[in-house]
Formats: structure tokens, sequence, C-alpha cells
């Protein structure tokens, strides 16, 4: 009898879907035995039949035959989500806004749970040596809604809107390589999109781009018809897409209903009747109250408090996605005493990271190494753990001229949840020793987001993103505008410069450790760990697994 | 009485009026900060500059004041920066929504209240006075966000009975209403019944209700229409009070169950800096909180037969 008949649930349910990538990721040796016990558990496993597995890795897959059932068409899922207004998907500033327009309209590409981008509404691109000029080659045989075909006149058409100030659109920032400034106003510049034929379409940029494809699966960047505007410029009232799903039914604050759609789809089957999205307010433990009253069968977000009440609700799976997901606890090298590289070093050397993330998130996540990439991201290189020396912390802050310790205060917003002030207290605690007293200045995350980027010491959460360097080029560049640490090092720069110009992975892992290094050793900041995020679903909704940004992707989820 | 009349409802509107110019010089009096929160943070300072314009943001403040409040009092809030619909859109069905579950939180509220503070203060002393005074003191002590939270995993994750918000997807569902009725219930009966409590024992200590029970008239009847009568006067502005505790008190138990009501509304605006939604909600909330004072005070006057206008 092969070991994964005696996989079990804890409940008798069947096996999550995610379980399946796990056991991959295990035998591929991507996490150890103890990881994998833990995750496994997590997604609903018995504990003993967790182990039994590991104790013989080679003991075949993990598919149960209720996993490998046969997808049922038909029914409603129905999640427990903010419903907000979706006038102008290019101007949407929540995640929210995009999942409710994710099934009706969609992007040129998509990136999975697993952090890999592919293509979609484009079905393949080249990017030059250079990666100055990107062709995109679009999909043929994609219909809108209304009967038109898809072609390159609504890419064209939705990059010259995002690119126009007077949209208002934050994609103008996300493609600042295609736009210029003339006085005050940045703009597309001149001939930075090309139509190149019906189905093809080419970028052409100022500075090399290498997240191109990621980009275009932010969430402002979905496609709107051609004829968006001349057609009132409101989504909600006129929801034209190329999805799967259309508008059913649409109420701000309380409801969004998606109904799939009587023509068939492009991409392939899809399984679900309808998407229906409760708005349960903002309280997340009335979520959770749906949820365990069957009121609805998923949920948007599941965060570190009600993680407990969740693993307790029967026959409800969890899921987990490891993310880039991150609080940097950054100093601003402009602020005394962090300008001082002795101070900074000597803050960084007393934390220890990985209790942080024990203490402050359950565990639940990977460890920080202080330069804001992590094993999530393609391109990651290992480098050597970092190990705490409170003594030799003391030391440095003696030489930096505190032989007394320093008394700094550090703000934290909570603008993704409690666990941000925890991990600072944590922090706190930590650093005590080294003679750094740390002031905890809690603010409410509305006043936070007015001096996040301005505050000498403060936690700043930072969500994911596909590849390491797409933050580290917002983030850490000379003069950036979210450059919350003020720091200006030509050299790192100029690594970073060479690692976004490589589009071979592996190529790119081995720039990137200079600049992980550079970074690390500059010790701007004490990033303790990378948060896993969670969502919990009734055990009737399969194939569904947690986004590492919450984007929903249910064409291919059924309900059993 | 006419004269009464009038002078309280010159005192509504004058208080409307000085609570208006409050909430103009709270949110509206800083221009740029009216551009950032509906433009949002990210815009130029040319955009915001042009909006500002274009809605007449330049003239000066007592101009703006008056057509500010004039656009109120015809009921045009303006538009919901969050929502991104005309203000009353929004706020009408969600006052009615609350209208509803604090209709019937106070409906119930005010019959136990008043049945057992009725019961309490015919003996005062006694058990059953002993009973209901402390249940109501513990009862009214619990918060709402507590009970609200005992109630759910009680009810919903233990038992399994109830659902557990209250969101009304499907339509009207009357299970749906259990529990925030209960929680707000649970929370008010107390007051209700400590009053009419108090009321009572007074009365039932005045040389009228002892000659009624010397004169040999059989005890219900005393209380019904000799103590009762006139034992139920005060706990009649409690429950009028209680109508502006039920509209904006109700937030923490709106918020809990997920109810689309107007206290979750005015929470959901102030997180999001939802400017005219916030000043809308805000000036509805002064006005029922006058008009309720308003009524009561009118009531009282009717109710009691000692404060007459010849």
């Amino acid at each position: 009898m092969s070991k994964n008949k005696e996989l079990e649930t804890i409940n008798g349910k069947p096996l999550h879907p995610g379980v399946e990538e796990l056991c991959a990721q295990y035998e591929g040796g991507k996490m150890d035995r103890r990881e994998f016990v833990r995750l496994a558990a997590f997604l609903g496993v018995s504990a003993a039949s967790a182990y039994a597995f590991a104790g013989d890795p080679l003991g075949g897959t993990l598919v149960k035959e209720a996993a490998a059932q046969t997808p049922k068409q038909g029914g409603s899922l129905r999640l427990a989500m903010q419903v907000q207004e979706m006038v102008d998907p290019a101007t949407f500033d929540w995640t929210q806004k995009s999942n409710q327009t994710r099934h009706i309209i969609e992007y040129m590409t998509i990136t999975g749970t697993d952090n890999i981008t592919r293509p979609y509404l484009a079905e393949s691109w080249e990017a030059s040596d250079d990666l100055k000029t990107w062709t995109f080659k679009l999909r043929q045989g994609v219909k809108w809604s209304n009967g038109d075909d898809f072609n390159a006149d609504d890419v064209v058409f939705n990059f010259t809107r995002w690119l126009n100030p007077a949209t208002g659109s934050s994609n103008i920032g996300l493609f600042s390589a295609m736009t210029e400034t003339v006085g005050d106003v940045t703009k597309m510049r001149e001939g930075a999109v090309e139509k190149i034929d019906d189905h093809t379409v080419r970028l052409h940029l100022n500075s090399a781009v290498l997240s191109m494809p990621e980009n275009l699966y932010n969430y402002p960047t979905a496609i709107v018809h051609r004829n968006f505007e001349k057609d009132g410029g409101d989504f909600s009232k006129n929801p034209i897409g190329t999805g799967a799903f259309e508008l059913a039914e649409f109420n701000v604050g309380e409801r969004c209903t998606l109904r799939r759609r009587s023509e068939p789809y492009w991409g392939g089957e899809v399984y679900l009747d309808e998407i229906r999205y409760i708005d349960t307010g903002e309280d997340d433990s009335a979520a959770i109250a749906a949820l365990a009253s069957g009121q609805v069968d998923a949920i948007y977000r599941l965060g570190i408090p009600t993680l407990e009440i969740a693993e307790r609700i029967p026959n409800v799976v969890i899921s987990q996605a490891v993310t880039a997901q991150t609080g940097c606890i950054r100093m601003n090298v402009n602020h005394a005493p962090f300008d001082n590289l002795k101070v900074r070093q000597a803050m960084v050397l007393a934390a220890d990271n990985e209790e942080n993330l024990k203490l402050a998130h359950r565990g639940m996540g990977a460890v920080g190494e202080n330069h804001h990439v992590g094993e999530v991201h393609p391109e990651y290189a290992k480098l050597p753990p970092l190990k705490r020396d409170v003594d030799a912390a003391k030391a440095l802050l003696a030489e930096a001229g505190f032989p007394n310790g320093i008394q700094v205060t550090c703000n934290v917003g909570n603008t993704e949840g409690s666990w941000e002030q925890d991990s600072v207290q944590v922090l706190k605690q930590q650093v005590a020793g080294a003679g750094i007293d740390i002031t905890i200045n809690v603010m409410p995350s509305a006043q936070y987001w007015e001096v996040w980027d301005k505050a000498p010491f403060s936690l700043t959460s930072w969500t994911h993103r596909p590849l390491g360097t797409m933050v580290l080029s917002l983030a850490y560049r000379a003069g950036v505008p979210w450059n919350e640490s003020g720091y200006n090092n030509p050299e790192f720069d100029k690594a970073l410069d060479k690692a976004e110009s490589l589009l071979d992975v592996e190529e790119r892992r081995v720039a990137m450790e200079t600049v992980e290094k550079i970074l690390q050793d500059d010790a701007i900041m004490v990033q303790p760990f990378f948060r896993s995020v969670f969502t919990a679903t009734a055990s009737k909704v399969m194939g569904y697994s947690s986004h590492p940004t919450r984007y929903h992707q249910f064409n291919g989820v059924w309900l059993a | 009485m006419l004269i009464f009349m009038f002078r309280r409802f010159g005192t509504m509107v004058l208080t409307m009026v000085v609570v208006s110019i409050l909430v103009f010089l709270l949110l509206e009096i800083n221009v740029e900060s009216v551009a950032i929160k509906v433009l949002g943070p990210y815009t130029s300072v040319e955009q915001r500059n042009l909006w500002l314009e274009r809605n007449g943001y330049f003239d000066p403040a007592i101009l703006r004041y008056l057509r500010w409040l004039g656009n109120f009092v015809i009921g045009d809030f303006g538009s919901s920066v969050r929502f991104k619909v005309p203000v009353s859109d929004v706020l009408w069905p969600r006052l009615a929504n609350t209208g509803i579950l604090g209709g019937i939180a106070l409906f119930l509220a005010s019959l136990i209240g008043l049945t057992l503070g009725v019961i309490a203060g015919m003996r005062e002393g006694g058990p059953r006075d002993r009973g209901v005074s402390v249940s109501a003191i513990l009862t009214t002590s619990v918060p709402e966000f507590a009970s609200a939270t005992f109630l759910l995993s009680f009810f919903v994750f233990h038992l399994g009975w109830l659902p557990g918000t209250s969101g009304m997807a499907d339509g009207f569902d009357l299970r749906q209403l259990v529990l925030p009725v209960m929680v707000l219930v649970i929370y008010d009966w107390g007051y209700i019944a400590r009053m009419t409590r108090a009321s009572m024992a007074e009365v039932m200590t005045t040389h009228y209700i002892r000659t009624a029970v010397l004169k040999g008239l059989p005890y219900g009847q005393v209380i019904r229409r000799h103590a009762m009568r006139n034992a139920l006067i005060a706990p009649f502005t409690v429950i009028m009070l209680q109508i502006n505790w039920l509209l904006s008190g109700v937030i923490v138990v709106e918020v809990a169950f997920g109810y689309k009501g107007f206290g979750a509304l005015l929470y959901e605006a102030s997180l999001n800096q939802d400017i005219y939604l916030i000043e809308a909600c805000a000036m509805v909330a002064v006005f029922v909180a006058v008009m309720t004072q308003t009524l009561a005070d009118v009531g009282y006057t009717y109710l009691n037969p000692r404060i007459r206008f010849s």
C-alpha cells in the first residue's frame, strides 16, 4: 500500500489541493522535514500521517483519491470581502476592487500562486537584449462580452489611458520608463507604445525594465475595452470584459455577484456558475463568523489573531501563501543617531529575526535577512546566516560614541495588522541588552502613512512583489520617491542595475548576491521576517489556494 | 403650550446651526485637506487646485458655509469618495436598516425593562427587587463588544444555531437579527428597568398609594390604576434617550455582525476619511439627537399632570 493512502486529514475531509505541491517541494528537497510537517498540518493533514509520509519521502505522491476527483460543474462560490466601488479599473487602490472585476476583465499576464508569471491575454512576449524594447503577441480569438474582438487597439488604448495624467492612475509610476516629464507634468512619451499589427504591440522604454510581465499583473492594469471612455468611463455601469464571468448584480458596500457567461470562454472550462462577494464590513471576525455559520464559503483574509479561531471550525480548510510581504523596521540614514553606520550595525547585531518571527507571527513565514529579498523570489541568493551578538553590539555602540546606550522612538502604524506592533515589541526586548532603549509610538494607520517616509525610525509594511529586484528599485535606489530610509549608495545602485539587466534567473542570482550583501552590510533595516498570508475556505471548495497578494483566481475552482 | 413648543423647536434649530458650523470648521475649513481626502494623497498639487477651483473652494469661507448649509437643507450631501455614489443613495437605506434594528431592540428592551422595573419597584428591597436590580447591573456592565463575542462564540461557533453575520445578503432574514438585537437588549434593558424601578418604588411610598391600599382596593388595581400611571412618566424620558444611543451607539454591534446600518456606515466613513459621508452622518446623528430630546421634553410635559399650560 502506498504512502499516500495513509495520508489523512484531521476531520476526514478531502485533502487540500496545496498538499500535493507541498509534497512535491518536500520531495524536491526544498524544505526540511519539520517544515513539511508543520505546513502539512496547517493544510489540515493529520500530524501522524504527515510524519508517516515525511519518514519516507519517496513514498509516492500525496494525491488522495478524493483530491483527484473530476471537477464538478455548477454552484455558487460565496466570499466574504468588502464590496467597493469599481468605477475605473485604472485607478483601483485596493486589491478588493480588482478581485471584484478580476473574472470580468483580464490582464496581459498572470502571476500564479506559485509566484511565476505566465502569458494570459498576451500569448507570448520578447524582450530586446537591453530590456528596453518589449514585444507582446496578443492572444487571438478572444472576444469581448459585447462581441468585439480583443486586439492591439485595446492594449494601446489602455497604456495611453494609464499614462495620461488626467486619468489619475498609479500605473504612471509603474511604467515610468514609458513617460517623460515636461514642466510639472509627467505623461506618456510620444511613441512609447506602438501597434505593430492587430495582435502585436511593442513598448519602447527609456531604461531597462526587467519586470514588465510582472507589472502587467498589478491590480490596476486590467485591460478594459477600447471604448471604455466613450461608453461612459464607469465600469460598474458598463462592465464589458473578456473574462469568463459577467456582472450580474452590484450594490456597493453590500454585494457583487458575477455570473458565468453563456458563450464559451477562451481560457477553457470554468466550473462555477456564480461568484458572490458579500460585504461583511471592516471587522475580520465577522467574516470568520459568516464562514463558521455557512453563510459564505471563503473569506478574503485571515489574520494571525483570528487564525486560531478558524483552526477550530470544523470543515474549514486554512490555506497559507508564502509571500514576500514583510515589515521593515528601517532606520533613516539622514537622521542622528542612524547616520552612524555603527549604531545601525549595533541594532541589527542585537536583533534575532528568527525569534521575532516565532513571537510576532507564530512562526508563520520565513526569516528575514535584512536585505528585503526572500526565498520566494526567483533570484534570491542565500547569504551566510546572521548571528546575534549582544556584546559586539554594545561594543559597536561604544565605538560610535554611545557607551551609555541610546534612546530612540520607533513609529508603528499597524497598517497590515497588530503583528507589526508585536514585531517592534520583540525587537525592543532584544536590543535592550545592548543599551538600545526603544520607545514604541503606535499611531493610527492613516496617520502613519503621513509620516512613513519622513520618520527617523519606523516599521513599514511592504507588499509582495514577484521579483526581488522590484522592491529594491522602488525603495532603496538613491532619490526614488519611496526611499524611506534615505539610503544612497552608488555602489548598490550599480550592482542593482546589473542584476536588473539580466533576464536569465541563474545569472541574476549571482548578481543579486552582491546586491543583497551591500544592503545587508549597510544595515539600514532590521527586517525580521517575510510573513505568510492566510485564507480559509469551506472544505467543499476545491482547487483554491492562497495567492501571495490575495488576488482571486477562480477559473479552476469548483465545489464538491 | 404653543409658545413652549415654539421655544423648544427654536432651541433645536439653533443647536443644529451651531453644530453645522462646528462640522464645517472641523472638516471643510482647510481646503487643501478636503482635496487630499477627495482626490487621494498621491495627486499632484496642480490636480488638487484644479479640483478646488472647479468646486468653488477658493470662495470666502462664509460663502462656502452658506452654500454648504443650503445644500444640506435640501438634502444634497455631495458624493461619497469611497462609494462613488451620491451620499444620500447610501445614507437613507442604511438609516432605515438601523431603524429596523434599533426599533426592535428598543421595543423589546422597553417591554422587558418596564415590566421587570415595575415588578421590582412594587416591593422595594424584596427578593424580586434584588433579583432584577442585580441582573440589571450585571448585564448593563458588560460592554457590547464583549457580549457580542460571547454570544457569537456560543450560538454560532459552539451550537451552530444562528447565522454569524447579519448582512442580509439574500434579502431580509429575521434570524440574522436575533444576535444583534440580543446584544442591544442585554445592554439596554437594565437602564430602563432601574429607572422604572426607582420611579415605581418612589410612587409606592406616596400617601395616595397608602390611602388606596388602606381603603381596601385590590392590590392589582392599586398598582395598575394608581402606581403605574405615575411611575411610567420618568422612564419615558429614558426611553427617548435610548433612541439617540441606538443610532450612533450601535456602531459596535453593527460592525461585529456586519449589519448594514448607519453605525457601520459612519465607522467605515471615518476609517476611510470619506469626508462628505462623515459630514452627512454627523448632521443626521445630531438631528436625531436634538429631535428626540425635543420630543421627549414635549412628551414629558404632556404626560406629567403637574405641568400644565393654561
